[in-house]
């Protein structure tokens, strides 16, 4: 049977393929025009295909952009649309597996900074449109009485995420305007450092934490109450530093937005 | 605030956001792109409330993909009956076309062969649909670059059948039926005379590129002189139907669209005068 002749699903399946520069023989089933030969007008869908989505890649990626500039991105964005086609219903999530990709993926593979920096560009963009939220203020939290600190415990705002970076990327993000695409160059930290990305109103925030800041948020969105973020501080600080660390370190993320609610 | 009359409207874009905000009342409405806010919060769906308080607004969608042999997408129709019922639309429409099969999304409007098989399959889809959303789909005509071998109907005998069938009602893009009429060589106005007058519920209106042996669909251009006197025709044909200026790339500021839309409404006021 011929894709001419084929059934519904037999046509849609191969004019699929021919997009995904699968197989060619969706164009048995198409007509040349009087003024354009068939494969000519098939392949405004085949390019365009591609074309699209590294728009859309090109868009969600600037800092990779800046980093890699026009000709590599345009190779390893090729390669990332080649493997993988989009399950979405939105293009607005095609460029969620890049980070994924290029840490396991050769050439990339070579360059680490490149997938974390991809890591951290997905996380803001996450954050732009995750669930609004109202933080809570401190004064909320000054009002409670001092027994209900032993069960207090916290949700952090829907938008918040953290990731461990081994490389200066979000100061590197934070200056890809200035320099020319492909010149973007990222410099290795001192030592891995958790940073925190959140969107406490409309615009997304971002800002290294301290080790035991880490530690301690890590218990906080697992929902520990305030005696076993006391705990995860007094990792680093010992015991008797601990609780005033701790309330430090909370006050400072609810003044900077991170969290949403509170429950004792 | 906003006129009354909603003849003549705009897409809703990001890029215009402020704009809008500072000059109110120049639009009749606004088209809603349906998936850019089926997100979970943040500015989108903010600017989206902010607008549909002043503004009567249609949502629109691509990635229903009403005619693929994949098992309707359950999941996007009741994320699509959320937004509607938060935007309480004018009503909501889509395109007659695929975007793909196997659970895969091509992020295109891939035509459909125009067969009775066809036919048969969409029409029960778009029951299917109306009944989940509880209220009447709006298709609209795609551009397309290839003729199937395997086509028995025309697009528009297609699609008038689909409407009829299926109790549809149709978005008529006039440059659309400009694009796919010089790229498979048929009569726009054929296309125009065919369609069911009591179904027509808008129209779109675009600029394209045109490459000589044929002409791409990409929204980045104003509307040409053709387009223009095409839509002269359609307004005749389906005098008071509502229309919009689709732009989706290369974005114009604010009142470089309103001037455009202008020109719409000058040239159906002049279709008006004439009948009248």
């Amino acid at each position: 049977m011929s894709a001419n002749t084929g059934s519904l699903g037999d046509l849609q399946g191969a004019f699929q393929n021919y997009v995904l520069a699968a197989s060619d023989t969706f164009q048995a089933a198409v007509r040349d025009t009087s003024k354009a030969q068939r494969a000519t007008l098939l392949d405004v869908y085949r390019d365009g295909y591609a074309l699209r989505l590294i728009e859309v890649l090109t868009n969600d990626y600037p800092g990779v952009m800046a980093m890699a500039g026009p000709d590599d991105f345009d190779y390893m964005a090729r390669a990332y649309i080649a493997a993988h086609p989009s399950p979405h219903r939105s293009v607005r999530w095609y460029g969620g597996r890049l980070a994924d990709f290029l840490a396991a993926t050769a050439p990339f593979n070579a360059t680490p900074e490149a997938a974390e920096m991809a890591r951290f560009e997905w996380a803001l963009s996450e954050a732009f449109d995750s669930a609004d939220a109202p933080a809570i203020t401190a004064e909320s939290l000054m009002a409670l009485a001092p027994e209900a600190w032993e069960t207090l415990s916290f949700s952090a705002l829907p938008s918040l995420r953290c990731l461990t970076l081994a490389f200066e990327v979000p100061q590197a993000w934070q200056r890809k305007e200035e320099v020319e695409a492909g010149n973007l160059e990222v410099a290795r930290a001192a030592q891995p450092t958790v940073w925190a990305v959140w969107r406490p109103q409309f615009i997304s925030n971002f800002r290294s934490l301290d080790a035991d800041e880490a530690a301690m948020l890590a218990a906080l969105v697992e929902g520990k109450p305030f005696p076993d973020l006391c705990e995860a501080v007094a990792a680093f600080t010992g015991e008797a530093e601990a609780p005033a660390r701790a309330a430090g370190l909370l006050r400072a993320m609810v003044e900077g937005g991170m969290i949403a609610a509170f429950r004792y | 605030m906003a006129s009354t009359d909603i003849g003549f409207g705009l897409g809703l874009r990001p890029e215009h956001y402020e704009e809008i905000a500072a000059n109110p009342g120049r639009v009749s409405w606004f088209e809603a792109l349906s998936e850019n806010y089926m997100v979970p919060g943040g500015r989108p769906l903010y600017w989206l409330d902010t607008f549909r308080r002043d503004y009567p607004m249609a949502l629109h969608g691509v990635s229903l993909s009403i005619g693929s042999i994949d098992p309707l997408d359950r999941r996007y129709l009741d994320d699509l009956k959320a937004l509607v019922e938060r935007v309480q639309p004018m009503w909501v429409s889509d395109h007659l076309c695929f975007t793909g099969l196997g659970g895969l999304n091509m992020h295109d409007l891939l035509p459909l062969p125009y067969t009775e098989e066809a036919l048969d399959h969409v029409a029960e889809r778009v029951t299917a649909v109306q009944d989940h959303l509880g209220q009447r789909l709006v298709l609209e005509n795609v551009s397309s670059y290839v003729t199937y071998a395997a086509s028995e109907l025309s697009e528009w005998e297609f699609i008038a059948e689909l409407a009829r069938r299926a109790d549809c009602e149709i978005l008529l893009d006039v440059n659309n039926v400009y694009v796919s009429a010089f790229n498979h060589e048929f009569d726009a106005l054929a296309f125009l005379r065919a369609m069911p007058r009591e179904r027509v519920r808008q129209f779109h209106l675009a600029g394209h590129t045109h490459k000589g042996s044929h002409i791409i669909d990409t929204h980045d251009h104003p509307i040409v002189p053709d387009v223009w006197s095409l839509y002269g025709e359609a307004v005749k044909l389906f005098p008071g139907v509502p229309t919009m200026i689709e732009r989706d790339a290369d974005i114009p500021p604010y009142e470089e669209l309103l001037a455009e839309l202008d020109v719409a409404r000058g040239i159906a006021a002049g279709v008006t005068r004439q009948a009248a």
